[in-house]
């Protein structure tokens, strides 16, 4: 499998983030390009990668999750949270999920 | 003088380190070029910072190197209308932090802010071996302050696969 997938986890509540909007943007351009925009399932995954094997590429994506709509706090620490990142290589996958709670992001390189 | 509060203890160690530094450049083993074992966490002691005066602060912590983001270049902006505008460029010192405040007193206004770790360039000074272009290069962080009467101290952990910021005190 190549391309983008994410997955969004409230770690609060140790439940899927669903029904978030996830959007990924081409941010090797400028202004950035938005590739897709979809809200995520109630897995907190999105029913299809974000950028599909057919498109997989080199180059720098950056995954938007607003999360800001889904806490509702007044005192949450981030709105919408940007994870930048390089596909350095295409025949991989990039699996690049979004572990939260209001004050609270962390990301990384999964599988 | 709060500030001197938060910072001494960081600069007392880190001068420390310093002393030892020196000192063990005097010793023939040490000049003889060994290869230093991974730098532990020296200047990462733990500051208080509790009942300060309403600030942002940042801490940067090397998961990679298990010791403090030393000499991380961070842009800090400020978002106006659709695009963050630079307020001022930050390297963290030997404990990982910011010499000052990123933000204090006047200068902290609610509103949304982004950090741009320059992580690309770190890791490069750190040797790790890492694809080309690496994961993660220049890593934005956004937040909002909303609450102007409450200190924010933000601790970011990263590393070249991952990172993971919080609200911390």
């Amino acid at each position: 499998m190549t391309g983008i997938t994410t997955h969004l986890l409230d770690i609060a509540t140790g439940r899927p983030l669903a029904d978030v909007q996830v959007e990924l943007y081409d941010v090797a351009t400028d202004p950035p390009t938005l590739l897709n925009k979809v809200r995520t399932n109630p897995d907190g995954r999105t029913d299809a990668p974000m950028l599909p094997a057919a498109s997989a590429r080199t180059g720098q994506f950056e995954l938007r999750f607003h999360v800001g709509e889904y806490f509702k706090s007044a005192e949450a620490l981030s709105d919408v949270v940007p994870v930048r990142f390089a596909v350095f290589d295409a025949a991989q996958h990039y699996h690049v999920p979004m572990l939260c709670a209001p004050w609270f992001f962390s990301t990384y390189r999964g599988s | 003088m709060a500030n001197e509060d938060m910072l001494q203890p960081a600069r007392r160690q880190f001068a420390l380190s310093g002393l030892a530094l020196g000192a063990a450049a005097l010793l023939p083993a040490a000049a003889a070029g060994q290869t230093s074992p991974p730098a532990p966490a020296q200047g990462a002691s733990p500051v208080v910072q509790a009942g300060l005066s309403p600030r942002l602060t940042v801490h940067a912590i090397d998961i990679y190197s298990g010791s403090a983001g030393a000499g991380l270049r961070i842009d800090f902006s400020k978002k106006e209308g659709d695009s963050y505008k630079l307020v001022r460029t930050v390297i963290t010192n030997g404990t990982g932090r910011s010499d000052e405040p990123l933000l204090i007193g006047e200068s902290y206004q609610a509103g949304d802010y982004e950090l741009l770790l320059h992580m690309d360039e770190y890791f490069a000074r750190k040797e790790a071996k890492l694809p080309a272009p690496p994961f993660l290069s220049k890593v934005p962080v956004r937040i909002r302050i909303s609450d102007i009467t409450q200190r924010i101290h933000l601790p970011i952990q990263f590393g070249p696969w991952s990172y993971t910021y919080s609200r911390g005190s």
